[in-house]
């Protein structure tokens, strides 16, 4: 999904490096080799090294796995794949309505594309990691041999409550990862009760810490506050200081300091950005063009949004009721459809979109708006 | 396991010797030529559509030499109700073709359950509902399948929040549908542009339609409808001082009853209350929760024995609006901000006599 992640905080980790003359970490050394037990493949996230993270809702658990891929690409061309999920059915040998493309996520340094795909869609669905070439080759990426970790993403209080017919029916949805500042972050949304828990899980993986709740001022007036989840998140530096932008399930865009996010405590977030109706964020990349930054943000179905960050930094936190104030975006009206967005290169976006209603789902770069 | 039928055998294959078969043990089938001579090449293919495509992506697997046989292993098990085309192309000479049907086994048809909350008038600001089914189902197309309308006017745009992972339990067979938080929130934009999904005083349908899929891709039995009334929003934390314990006789296994004066959240009612004794030791028993979720029953598994106990609620419990022990769903941060407190858990002691 999302991300130009591994980019933005590869800025921090390098200034962290030099500041205290630390040796570089070895993130591989800390990963066992063997096969990577996963019980489905969702939301996930390139770190350091080509590691990759998987959110393996299932389980309830992260696993980071050493891809190996690490030779950095020569210049990548388009890239198109027409029909991609039919494509991936016949190699799975299943049928196209039993293939469910989870996530997305480019290596930022192979610009190999990596995908979570579902091969069936009932509980028992079998989680396949798929890479796709540069050149466009789709092929296994096997999880029977590599280096890999996981942790238990630690569960709410009451998570192992039984229901009337002895069952735990709990579960978390992990809806977005961001590698940044040696920390995984993780979103994730419970099937029972309605509660915002973003965890920052410290890689390499020792245990998971319990989640900063965090809570934020909603609104137009900053008025009602909830507990509501995050959706989806970018890691991105304002001043140097490191920020996740942040996309709640009722919409708002939210910025706080990662410095804020500390166990157990609750963060207040400053709203940057209003979302209207029918705005479902489902990822987020940040980039420049002709000197300036922008947010691309793809909605469920209903078009991206691109928004400037240019006063991202003047907002402060709203304590009082204030006028409107938040970003203002432009919608790319000819992006609908889009399924899967992530930073290919400097000048293009991979996407999964069914561009035309009723055509094929296409993977393919498209220019940078 | 499943038995494969071999459904054509085309050009040459019928009369050459070499034959593809299928075969399988447990969970495991493979593909199998025998006399297979060295250099042929053997591939398996979705067969979606009659005739090879000739650039038709065959299916992940091992080919290997078995005695005088060439084996194909699929990558992954072959999948009931599809057809499978195994070319084998030997090294001269025609090439063998054969298909495959993977059969479907029986199974009983797939109904909706239940869906919780079970009462017919619900809060403007209703957080949840949960469709319970019998058996597992698909993801990937809950809110095609799932419809709000608004009586007497008709569908009710976007009503849930729709989220590509869909909130499923770990079995398949619960799936809980959030009302969009942005349109039961206060004060937000897209409730301000398209108005609160639910609005007091009207009533609504909720469609289940039937061609929901199940987890083996069949529909169910029918469509389900649940038609409800709405009322007034409800803001106020549930207060556990306001419920009711009837405590059960000594050395009886009666249930313990607790009485609410509105619906708890079904899932949360069922699972986040806890019963022990007073050094913290849970009472071993089961959980009913019936009256429209207003009543929820403790029966423990020995019977009673004389003492003080204690009802342990944990603080995520929610009323059906979302509002937890302690803490309203949304809270006013210009004029509440004393109802932020959050407790743990609530206590709730009883005797048994």
């Amino acid at each position: 999904m999302t991300v130009s992640r591994f980019r933005l905080c590869a800025f921090a980790l390098f200034s962290v490096a030099v500041a205290f003359g630390a040796a570089a970490i070895d993130y591989s050394a800390s990963l066992k080799a063997g096969k990577a037990e996963l019980k489905s493949a969702g939301a996930l996230a390139f770190g350091p090294d080509g590691i990759l993270f998987v959110g393996d809702s299932v389980s309830a658990a992260i696993v980071a796995i050493d891809t190996g891929d690490r030779k950095a690409a020569a210049k990548a061309g388009p890239l198109e794949i027409k029909a991609v999920n039919e494509k991936i059915a016949a190699l799975l040998g299943t049928a196209p309505d039993q293939i469910l493309i989870n996530d997305m996520v480019v290596n930022p340094i192979s610009r190999n594309t990596y995908l979570a795909v579902s091969r069936g869609r009932g509980p028992e669905a079998t989680p396949v990691i798929l890479r796709v070439t540069p050149a466009g080759k789709i092929e296994e990426f096997s999880l029977d041999n590599v280096k890999s970790a996981r942790v238990a993403i630690p569960n709410a209080p009451d998570a192992q409550a039984k229901d009337a017919r002895g069952a735990n029916r709990r579960m978390e949805a992990i809806t977005d990862l961001a590698f940044v500042d040696g920390k995984v972050f993780v979103a994730g949304l419970s099937n029972e009760e309605f509660a915002s828990n973003l965890r920052a899980i410290p890689f390499p993986f020792r245990e998971a810490d319990k989640g900063a709740n965090v809570e934020i001022y909603h609104g137009q007036h900053g008025r009602w506050e909830t507990n509501s989840p995050v959706r989806t998140f970018v890691p991105y530096e304002i001043k140097k200081e490191a920020h996740l932008l942040a996309a709640y399930t009722c919409t708002p865009l939210v910025k706080f300091p990662i410095s804020t996010l500390k166990p157990g405590t609750k963060v207040v977030g400053t709203t940057i950005a209003e979302l209207g109706n029918r705005n479902r964020p489902l990822d987020m990349i940040i980039y420049k063009k002709a000197g300036n930054e922008y947010i691309l943000m793809s909605n469920s179905s209903r078009g991206v949004m691109k928004m400037s960050t240019e006063k991202i930094d003047t907002f402060g936190a709203i304590t009082q009721q204030t006028e409107r104030q938040g970003l203002s975006y432009e919608t790319i009206p000819e992006l609908k459809g889009v399924e899967q967005l992530d930073k290919y290169d400097d000048s293009s976006a991979l996407i999964v979109a069914r561009l035309v209603e009723g055509g094929s789902l296409d993977l393919k770069t498209i220019a940078l708006p | 396991m499943r038995r494969a039928v071999a459904l054509a055998c085309l050009a040459a294959a019928c009369a050459a010797a070499q034959q593809i078969r299928l075969e399988s043990a447990g969970a495991r089938s493979w593909f199998r030529v025998e006399g297979a001579a060295p250099g042929g090449r053997l591939a398996v293919f979705v067969d979606t559509a009659p005739g090879a495509s000739p650039d038709a992506t065959p299916m992940l697997g091992s080919s290997r030499a078995e005695g005088g046989s060439l084996v194909f292993d699929p990558r992954f098990p072959l999948q009931p109700g599809l057809r499978y085309r195994a070319e084998f192309r030997p090294a001269s000479g025609p090439p063998v073709i054969a298909t495959f049907e993977i059969p479907r086994p029986a199974a009983a048809v797939t109904r909706l359950e239940h869906v919780y909350p079970s009462a017919d008038r619900l809060p403007e600001n209703q957080l949840k509902l949960y469709l319970h089914f019998s058996a597992p189902m698909s993801r990937g197309e809950a809110y095609r399948r799932v419809q709000l309308l608004e009586n007497g006017r008709g569908p009710v745009e976007l009503p849930f929040l729709e989220l590509a992972e869909e909130l499923w339990d770990p079995d398949g067979k619960r799936l809980t549908l959030l009302f969009d938080p942005g349109r039961v929130k206060q004060d937000l934009l897209p409730r301000r542009e398209a108005g609160p999904a639910l609005e007091a005083g009207k009533s609504y349908t909720l469609v289940i339609d039937g061609a929901f899929l199940d987890a083996s891709s069949r529909p169910l039995d029918q469509e389900y409808r649940k038609t409800f009334q709405v009322g007034p929003a409800d803001r106020d934390p549930p207060d556990p001082k306001t419920w009711r314990l009837g405590p059960p006789s000594a050395a009886s296994t009666e249930p313990l009853s607790l009485e609410l004066p509105e619906p708890m959240d079904q899932a949360l009612l069922e699972s986040l209350l806890e019963v022990t004794d007073l050094r913290g030791q849970a009472v071993a028993g089961s959980v009913e929760v019936d009256r429209q979720e207003t009543r929820w029953r403790f029966r423990p598994a020995a019977p009673w024995q004389p003492g003080n106990y204690i009802v342990l609620v944990g603080k995520t419990l929610e009323d059906l609006a979302g509002n937890s022990i302690g803490r309203p769903f949304e809270v006013d941060v210009f004029e509440r901000v004393t109802e932020r407190i959050a407790r743990e858990t609530a206590r709730l002691p009883f005797a048994v006599r």
